[in-house]
Parts: C-alpha cells; sequence; structure tokens
C-alpha cells in the first residue's frame, strides 16, 4: 500500500534529466535529506541512464516528460533537461499540478518564455525556485542578514571564479556514468569566441548575477565597457551601471585549485563571499565584512547552496515558506540576458574594428 | 664597517616615507643631519615638480636622492644630472618597491608565456586621487610582468578605474582600482596559466607586513620565502648597497618607460 496517506511521509521527487549535474549534484544533496525528501522517478532521453541512475535510488524511471509528471508519486519536480527544453517542461510541470518545481539555470532562453512561465505559476499556484544555488547557500544567507545598508551604498562589485575542469569535481562526488562529449574550439573564429563568450554569461557567471543584481539597484541600465575571452574557457568582462562599477572574471582551466568569490564594496564597508566549489558537498561560503580594521566573518555551515535549494523546496511544497516573486527571477534572467547580449554586441564591435583597422 | 650616511627629508617626505622610521632601522648606515649642515641624502616627495627638487639636491652635493610616491613626469634632466655627478637616485613606490618583487618577477616571468589571463586590483582609501592610485598600481605591475601593450581606460571615476590591457602572448590583463576605506590598501595580482598560476599580495609600506607571492602549479602551491620589511626600508636598503658599490640605481630608467605607459592612457 502506498504511503501517501502517512503523515510522515516524505516528499516524492522527480528529475527531468539524469546528466552529471543531477548525478553529482542532486542525488547526493539528496542522500542527505533523506528525513524530508526521496527520489521517485529519474527521466532522461536515454533509457539506459535513466535506469542506471533511478536504480540508484531505488526510483522508477522512463523516457518522457509525460511519465514523470503523470506519476503521482512525484509531488517536486527538479527540471535539469539541455537549457532550451527549461520552459516548456516548468509550464507542463506546474499545469501537472506538481507542489514545487525547481528548474536549472537558466529557466528560460528569454524574457517571452519568463512572462509566460510567471503567468503559468500564478494560475496553478506552483511555486518555482531557479537553481541558482548561491543565493541559497548559507554562507550568503548570512550575508544578507548582517549586510546592513551595503546593498544600496556600495559602489563596486566583482565575481571572480577559477574553476578546475567539471570533471575533477564529479569524480569527488559520484562515479557519472555519462559526459558530454569536449571539443577542439577553433579561437580564431569570432562566432566561436562570441558563442563562448555567451555560454560563459550564461552558463557560468549567471550563477553570481542575481548576487550582482541584488547590489545593483539601476541594473536595467548595465554596459559592457570591455568584454574578452579568456582561453580555454573564461571571460574578462567590465560592466558598469550610473551607480556601480561591475568587474566579472572566469576562467576553467586545468588547474586543480578552484577559487570563487563575490565581492562588494562601499566606501567603508566591504563584502567578500568566498563559495565551495560546484558539485562537491564541501559545506557552504564564508562571508567576511571587512569595515576598516574590524572583520566580521559569517560560516562556514555545514551545508551548501545545493542542499539549501532542496530545503526550500520542501519547504515550498509544504507551504511552510512563500515563494520568490515572479519578478524577482523573471529580473535575473533578463539582467542575465542583457549582459550577454551586449558582451556579444562589444566583441562584434571589436571585431569590426580589427577589421577595419586591416582593410 | 660602511660609512654613515647624513639624511634630511622635506616635511612631506617625511611623512609619507616614514623616513625616521626606516632611517633608524638602519642605523650603522643612516642618520640624521645636525643642524643646517648639508646631508649626504636628501629625501623629498614626488609630487608634481619632484625631478626639479631632485636635480637641485644633486647641484647642492646630495649623493643620494629619495623620492617618495614619484608622480609620474619626465625623468631626462635627472638621469643627466644623476649620471654626471654619479649621484644614487632610488624611487620609494608604494608596491613597486617591495623587497618581494623580485621574487614575484621572476614568477610571473618564467610563467607568462603561458598566461591565459591576469587580473589585478589595487585597493586605496576613498577620496584617494585614482590618477595616483593608477601610477602606484600601473608602477607595480610593469615591474612584475614587464610592459603591457594596448593599455586603455575604460573607466576613472571617484571610487576607481578599469584599465584594459594585454601581455605580450596576448593575454588578456584587467587593472582594477577600487577607492574604498573599507579594507587596507594593497594590491593583488593573479595570472592564470593553463595548469596553475602566480598570485601576488602586495601591503602598503606603513608597516613590515609581508607581500606574499604563490606559485601554483600541478604539484601544489608554494608559498615564496616572507621577507618582514617595508617598501620604505627596502628602498633605504637598496640605496646603501649602491652607495657602498659606486653602482647606479635602474630606478629612473624603468620610471621613464613607466610614465610614457602613462602617458598613453591620459
Amino acid at each position: 500500500m502506498s504511503s501517501h496517506t502517512d503523515a510522515t511521509r516524505t516528499l516524492g521527487v522527480g528529475i527531468l534529466g539524469a546528466g552529471p549535474v543531477t548525478q553529482a549534484i542532486h542525488l547526493p544533496s539528496l542522500a542527505r535529506l533523506g528525513d524530508i525528501l526521496t527520489v521517485r522517478h529519474i527521466m532522461d532521453v536515454d533509457p539506459a541512464v535513466a535506469e542506471s541512475v533511478a536504480a540508484r535510488v531505488g526510483a522508477a524511471h522512463s523516457t518522457s516528460i509525460e511519465a514523470l509528471l503523470g506519476d503521482p508519486n512525484v509531488e517536486i519536480v527538479a527540471i535539469c533537461s539541455p537549457h532550451q527544453f527549461h520552459a516548456e517542461q516548468v509550464i507542463a510541470a506546474c499545469r501537472a499540478g506538481k507542489k514545487a518545481v525547481l528548474c536549472e539555470k537558466p529557466f528560460a532562453m528569454n524574457a517571452e518564455e519568463a512572462a509566460q512561465i510567471s503567468a503559468v505559476s500564478e494560475e496553478t499556484g506552483v511555486p518555482i525556485i531557479v537553481g541558482a544555488m548561491h543565493t541559497f547557500d548559507p554562507g550568503w544567507l548570512a550575508a544578507q542578514e548582517n549586510w546592513d545598508h551595503l546593498p544600496e551604498t556600495a559602489h563596486t562589485i566583482r565575481s571572480s571564479i577559477v574553476l578546475p575542469p567539471n570533471a575533477r569535481f564529479e569524480d569527488f562526488a559520484t562515479e557519472i556514468i555519462t559526459r558530454p562529449a569536449g571539443g577542439a574550439p577553433d579561437y580564431s573564429d569570432p562566432e566561436v569566441i562570441k558563442g563562448a563568450l555567451r555560454g560563459g554569461i550564461m552558463g557560468l557567471a549567471i550563477h553570481d548575477l542575481p548576487l550582482i543584481r541584488r547590489f545593483t539597484p539601476d541594473f536595467k541600465d548595465i554596459e559592457v565597457l570591455e568584454a574578452r575571452h579568456v582561453r580555454p574557457f573564461g571571460y574578462v568582462v567590465s560592466l558598469r551601471t550610473p551607480t556601480r562599477t561591475i568587474e566579472l572574471r572566469a576562467a576553467m582551466n586545468n588547474t586543480w585549485k578552484p577559487e570563487w568569490s563575490f565581492e562588494a564594496f562601499s566606501d567603508d564597508v566591504s563584502l567578500r563571499i568566498d563559495f565551495t566549489p560546484s558539485y562537491v558537498q564541501a559545506g557552504s561560503a564564508v562571508a567576511t565584512f571587512t569595515r576598516g580594521t574590524q572583520t566580521t566573518i559569517h560560516g562556514p555551515f555545514e551545508h551548501n547552496g545545493y542542499e539549501g535549494e532542496w530545503r526550500e523546496l520542501a519547504a515550498l511544497a509544504t507551504g511552510a515558506k512563500q515563494p520568490p516573486s515572479a519578478q524577482t527571477l523573471i529580473d535575473d534572467l533578463t539582467f542575465a540576458l542583457d549582459i550577454a547580449d551586449a558582451t556579444v554586441a562589444n566583441v562584434e564591435a571589436q571585431h569590426a574594428v580589427a577589421e577595419g583597422a586591416h582593410a | 664597517m660602511s660609512q654613515q650616511h647624513t639624511v634630511r627629508a622635506t616635511p612631506e617626505a617625511q611623512e609619507a616615507g616614514a623616513v625616521a622610521l626606516a632611517v633608524a632601522s638602519l642605523p650603522e648606515s643612516f642618520g640624521p643631519a645636525a643642524g643646517e649642515n648639508q646631508a649626504d641624502i636628501v629625501v623629498i616627495s614626488g609630487r608634481t615638480g619632484w625631478t626639479a627638487q631632485a636635480v637641485e639636491a644633486i647641484a647642492a652635493g646630495a649623493r643620494g636622492v629619495v623620492v617618495v610616491n614619484p608622480a609620474p613626469e619626465s625623468t631626462g634632466s635627472l638621469r643627466t644630472a644623476a649620471e654626471e655627478s654619479g649621484a644614487a637616485v632610488v624611487l620609494d613606490q608604494r608596491w613597486a618597491s617591495n623587497p618581494a618583487l623580485p621574487a614575484a618577477e621572476h614568477a610571473v616571468r618564467s610563467m607568462a608565456g603561458r598566461a591565459a589571463v591576469l587580473d589585478t586590483v589595487a585597493t586605496a582609501p576613498a577620496g584617494t586621487d585614482p590618477g595616483e592610485l593608477l601610477a602606484d598600481h600601473l608602477a607595480a605591475v610593469v615591474r612584475i610582468t614587464g610592459p603591457l601593450e594596448n593599455l586603455r581606460i575604460l573607466h576613472r571615476g571617484t571610487h576607481g578605474y578599469a584599465v584594459s590591457a594585454r601581455l605580450a602572448n596576448g593575454a588578456p590583463v584587467a587593472l582594477h582600482g577600487v577607492l574604498s576605506s573599507a579594507r587596507p590598501a594593497g594590491v593583488n595580482v593573479s595570472m592564470l596559466t593553463d595548469d596553475g598560476g602566480v598570485s601576488v599580495a602586495l601591503p602598503k609600506p606603513v608597516a613590515a607586513w609581508p607581500a606574499t607571492v604563490k606559485v601554483t602549479g600541478p604539484q601544489g602551491e608554494v608559498l615564496l620565502p616572507t621577507l618582514y620589511e617595508s617598501a620604505h626600508r627596502a628602498t633605504w636598503r637598496r640605496l646603501k648597497e649602491h652607495l657602498d658599490a659606486g653602482t647606479s640605481p635602474t630606478d629612473l630608467h624603468r620610471f621613464a618607460a613607466l610614465t610614457e605607459s602613462i602617458s598613453t592612457l591620459s
């Protein structure tokens, strides 16, 4: 007999897409939350992957979204499929009457899709959160509780990311059974550079863009001053708004040494948050406030933002917490899209100048 | 035992260069000049016009000149005066004079051909002139990296600046200046390669906080030996070595290259 009527039953989770993120991030996070969440269904277009990953957690498996959404044991849906499927799958999950939806970032590819999602979420009452794990990190949340007026007074913001290849940390987190094939990009092709920079903003910078936006009240007036590609994968982007200077740095290379920091400065207070690397369950970020000669440190806490987002989902699904405003999600997305578009436009302009100089 | 050289500093230089402390920390080599007697070493502030002041000091008989925080300006006539008289002119720069710089330079240049990116941030108290900070910042960076290509200011304002450049191998260089009193002033430089890199953290010279230079590679990370000596004292120790050996510092040659770079920015 089903345990659905059992007052102590855990919430059922279904996951769309069983690639490395699901294997290395979500399943280990959920394994730490067995008292409140249970994986009940894994879907992947590759039946062997779906079956194998589902077997790890004793879940049902399928190759179609309809099968997962039709499974009454699934109450929370996590969307970990390729970016282009996110919007339609979020909408389908809401319409299927699930209790909460987690969508990996970005949750849509344009503002129109985001608005559609928002409308469906409002209509169905199904809460949605986007898997921007740093916004659920206890280190970030501790900073939020202690930053006073810094978001209003900060004038300079930095995000700096140095990451080893993903596989290094995936292998610390689990035993991966599939990985996307890598390529050898032609960096002499401007289209490759533009694609890499757009991918860098929407795939890497996007982790911290909601944090940056929190410190940038005039985020709609963002301007890219210069964007440059870092080989093999990364970026140096200088931005500004009328009141803020924003510097984005990222490099993914073959180093063993990760570094992931967010910084905000006002005239008299600075905040630095050092995040733990993706994939591994290495505890929370550490937030450090410096006010002249006084330094205050918050963290580390025992869990990271991945676990934090699952705790949040469980609270949303049970009604213990209220969902974030849809406008917040839309603004986060459009902020990222605006920066990605402006970054590509800046590179195009640089290329045009270089071409002109050679003509 | 070497000769003790007498020292006289202008009030502004005395404060900016913590001259009394530096001289007191090298008591066998330097001491204050008595009364109105001509000093062997003259210390001047690096405010605009410092090269003319230095020329005057040499003409008046100074054997050595220490310039504290020199602003960019043409050093041609001063170099001539120093060469003709044999006077030693050393520059006491906020970060470029840190005694860790030679090791940092060696570490960075031995990897620079494989550099993927160099990111550097200078911090100074709110209210600092961003142009002054940029000059000090750039002096430290080029001391480590050598000349930068395609230097370009992206923006400059009351809260800092962003400057773009390239290393010789084409890798992007980003210089970011932040004006905030939240943290101690300092410069951080991070150069990444395909499998590691070098990071340098330079403190302000008011105390003997050591700079840190870390070299990262596939085998791990090495912290180079820490030197608990301020940039001010390192400058004076270098001056003493030149005076004792009768050699000429290369400070002015280096500074001429820096001044030229900065002139392309304005």
